[in-house]
């Protein structure tokens, strides 16, 4: 009864997560990006205590509560600076339109449920249902990462795609080491500092975010 | 102990630099002296394991997981070595350490601090015991060079950086992904066991994990690490990356950071080799090795830009490693032999295109005539190092090639080395097109002739050139030791 429960509800959670996925390739304003990564943020530290709880590993509770203060509070707040530096930035023509993005990313993760077969038939764990959806997030990060043009866009991608290998290593394995994931968090941290550090460059140097600018450098 | 004195030093170089603001040619050479403990260090370690220790260091904390933390076998000893000795000879060759300086005293003390930690962040990564530990010094190495590829903020340093930044950045998420689908399936098999990440307790599980999974998890590896190492079609951050660092930055990345990257390559190849047999990894890195070289060969020909130039130079030798590492013992053996080469041969020609590039004030071949008129010395090493890095005698390149075509043809792959041969031929005649215009000819106006390039700024790349050669006439006993016991971790 309990596992089937937390099956159910681990299928949920990780389901929730890639559709705030899915926001970042039908909206266009870089706000809603934003939130979007946010309310993703929640749903992964609600997960991990659902998972710590079943699973009975109090690791996962420290966890949630590092993921909580870096990507729920921290990192929103740094991407609302940026946000409010270049007001009138929008993702308005991205190099793939709204229904192509949409339709590839199913396709995505369809592909991620082929490639992911094998982990779900070798593992005993009720939450293994999840799998294919986190590596499904794992590839719609990818995608909004070649497919997006503002590089604002392109960090919330990478951000989102981190979270996909989160997801995957709560559902695989109730998470990775303690230690490890703490010095994943320091990594994720620092490359987001720089990356935002970067965003503030490219807009002095180009006088505007859009990467499709940077193409000085050829042979 | 021996690993305090290998990763200190530079930490403490990288605080001095933050914490003492004037001076910068004081810490400059401060730093230049601690990189010779750390080399001093990583020859120790060398001779330990080639006398059959295996230096291990870390305290063991249960509720953490934590057991031998640092760990050094003959393949970590062997790239170590090659690190520190690039790193001492980046730091000796550094702005503002006994030369004059283009730099403000911000922008120095900018270098000086992510150099060093940028040194230690690949040290570690090589002496990890765990590759979770190493999968987060080597991203930290990624974040700590962005930092310094736009020292001098201008359009194309900036594009260069996005797209490093971004593109190692995703490639080196893939490769956690892959640490924890290999961590997933360790799980599945022997439930939560601390220290399942470490490289001893991985390899010796290894023949009981699950061949589909295993699969799966190596493709993330050798995409993210190959990102990291510019494997094709990952290497396209390459040329933009290596073309607007600073000229020791570009040493370092081409040369270490790249032998960090093959090695964690090569690590995970053992693994998955445990679980599924060669021939899976081996056919991957065959194909990869050969579009490297394709792709390689074809962008030399079209360079306009010698740093462009070289850096699709690595793309070629990233290549001929893959095809190593692929070609069982034989080929591992040439592999690693011609990483340690290529390390000497790249970072030496690094340093020169710096000195070209200030002498000259632009990156284009075409506004570079008369070389050895301008910079005779400079001019000199150039073709020496440019000669090396085309694979001709007397230098160590030609040796390890050579071993590299007697593996493949031993393995009955005689269509594979042909193709090879002609790809290697394309880069060889267009390497010998560009240099000859470059060394020759009248030197364009502007451009100061006669005045002899200072010793300083050459006298240390005399010893790269010497390895080279040593390399290159015989196999001094201790390397060639290193180098089995290598090839015994990686193939076997």
């Amino acid at each position: 009864m309990n596992d089937a429960l937390f099956s159910q509800l681990s299928t949920l959670g990780s389901s929730v997560i890639l559709l705030y996925g899915f926001t970042l390739l039908w909206r266009k304003s870089l706000h809603a990006y934003t939130v979007a990564f946010q309310w993703q943020s929640i749903a992964l530290t609600f997960l991990f205590l659902i998972i710590g709880y079943f699973g009975h590993d109090v690791e996962l509770y420290y966890v949630a509560g590092f993921l909580f203060v870096l990507k729920v509070l921290i990192l929103p707040r740094y991407l609302g600076k940026l946000e409010q530096r270049f007001p009138g930035e929008r993702e308005s023509r991205p190099y793939v339109n709204v229904a192509t993005s949409l339709v590839v990313a199913g396709l995505l993760v369809l592909l991620a449920y082929a490639i992911t077969r094998p982990l779900v038939l070798v593992s005993d764990l009720p939450t293994r249902g999840g799998l294919p959806l986190a590596v499904g997030l794992i590839f719609v990060g990818l995608f909004v990462i070649i497919t997006r043009k503002k590089a604002l866009t392109q960090i919330v991608g990478f951000l989102v795609m981190e979270n996909g290998i989160a997801l995957l290593a709560a559902l695989g394995t109730y998470g990775i080491p303690l230690i490890i994931e703490l010095g994943v968090f320091l990594d994720v941290l620092m490359g987001f500092l720089v990356m935002q550090v970067f965003v503030y460059h490219i807009h002095d140097t180009f006088e505007s975010i859009d990467v499709d600018q940077l193409n000085e450098l050829r042979h | 102990m021996i690993f305090f004195l290998l990763l200190l030093p530079p930490l403490v170089a990288s605080l001095l630099a933050l914490l003492v603001r004037p001076h910068r040619e004081f810490v400059g050479w401060v730093s230049a002296l601690l990189s010779l403990i750390s080399l001093g260090a990583a020859i120790t370690i060398a001779a330990q394991t080639i006398a059959g220790d295996v230096p291990i260091w870390g305290l063991t904390i249960n509720s953490l997981g934590l057991e031998g933390v640092l760990r050094a076998d003959s393949l970590s000893a062997l790239v170590l070595v090659c690190i520190t000795a690039v790193a001492a000879l980046t730091l000796f060759l550094s702005s503002g350490v006994g030369r004059t300086t283009h730099y403000d005293a911000k922008q120095l003390r900018r270098y000086q601090i992510f150099i060093n930690l940028f040194i230690a962040a690949m040290l570690l990564a090589v002496s990890a015991n765990n590759v979770g530990v190493m999968w987060i010094a080597i991203e930290a190495t990624t974040i700590f060079s962005a930092f310094l590829i736009p020292l001098t903020i201008r359009k194309t340093s900036i594009e260069a950086s996005w797209k490093y930044l971004l593109l190692s950045s995703v490639g080196i998420g893939l490769a956690f992904a892959g640490t924890v689908l290999a961590y997933f399936d360790f799980v599945a098999r022997s439930g939560r066991v601390e220290n399942a990440l470490n490289w001893t307790t991985l390899m010796a599980t290894a023949p009981l994990l699950h061949p589909e999974v295993i699969r799966l998890a190596f493709v993330f590896l050798l995409i993210g690490f190959g990102t990291k190492a510019g494997i094709a079609p990952m290497h396209t951050w390459k040329p933009d990356a290596y073309g607007e660092s600073p000229a020791p930055l570009g040493a370092l990345m081409s040369s270490a950071l790249f032998a960090v990257a093959i090695y964690a390559i090569a690590r995970w190849k053992a693994v998955t080799d445990a679980v599924l047999g060669s021939s899976y990894s081996n056919n991957l890195l065959l194909t990869l090795g050969m579009l490297s070289l394709i792709i390689a060969a074809f962008s030399v020909v079209r360079a306009k830009n010698y740093k462009r130039m070289l850096a699709y130079s690595s793309v070629e030798h990233t290549g001929l490693i893959c095809l190593g590492l692929a070609l069982g013992p034989l080929g591992a053996f040439a592999a690693l032999l011609h990483l340690v080469n290529h390390t000497a041969a790249k970072s030496l020609m690094f340093f020169l295109v710096g000195n070209i590039e200030r002498a000259y004030r632009s990156p284009l071949i075409e506004r570079v005539h008369g070389l050895l008129k301008v910079l005779p010395q400079t001019g000199g090493l150039f073709a020496a190092g440019l000669l090396a890095l085309i694979g001709l005698p007397p230098f160590g390149l030609f040796i390890s090639e050579f071993a590299l075509f007697r593996a493949g043809f031993a393995l009955n792959q005689p269509v594979l080395m042909g193709i090879t041969l002609v790809l290697m031929s394309i880069v060889f005649i267009s390497f010998i097109v560009h240099l000859n215009k470059m060394l020759y000819g009248a030197p364009p106006e502007g451009v100061i002739t006669g005045k002899a390039d200072r010793l300083w700024n050459v006298a240390p790349l005399y010893i790269s050139i010497g390895v080279l050669v040593v390399l290159g006439l015989t196999l001094p006993a201790p390397l060639a030791t290193l180098l089995k016991q290598s090839v015994e971790i990686i193939a076997k």
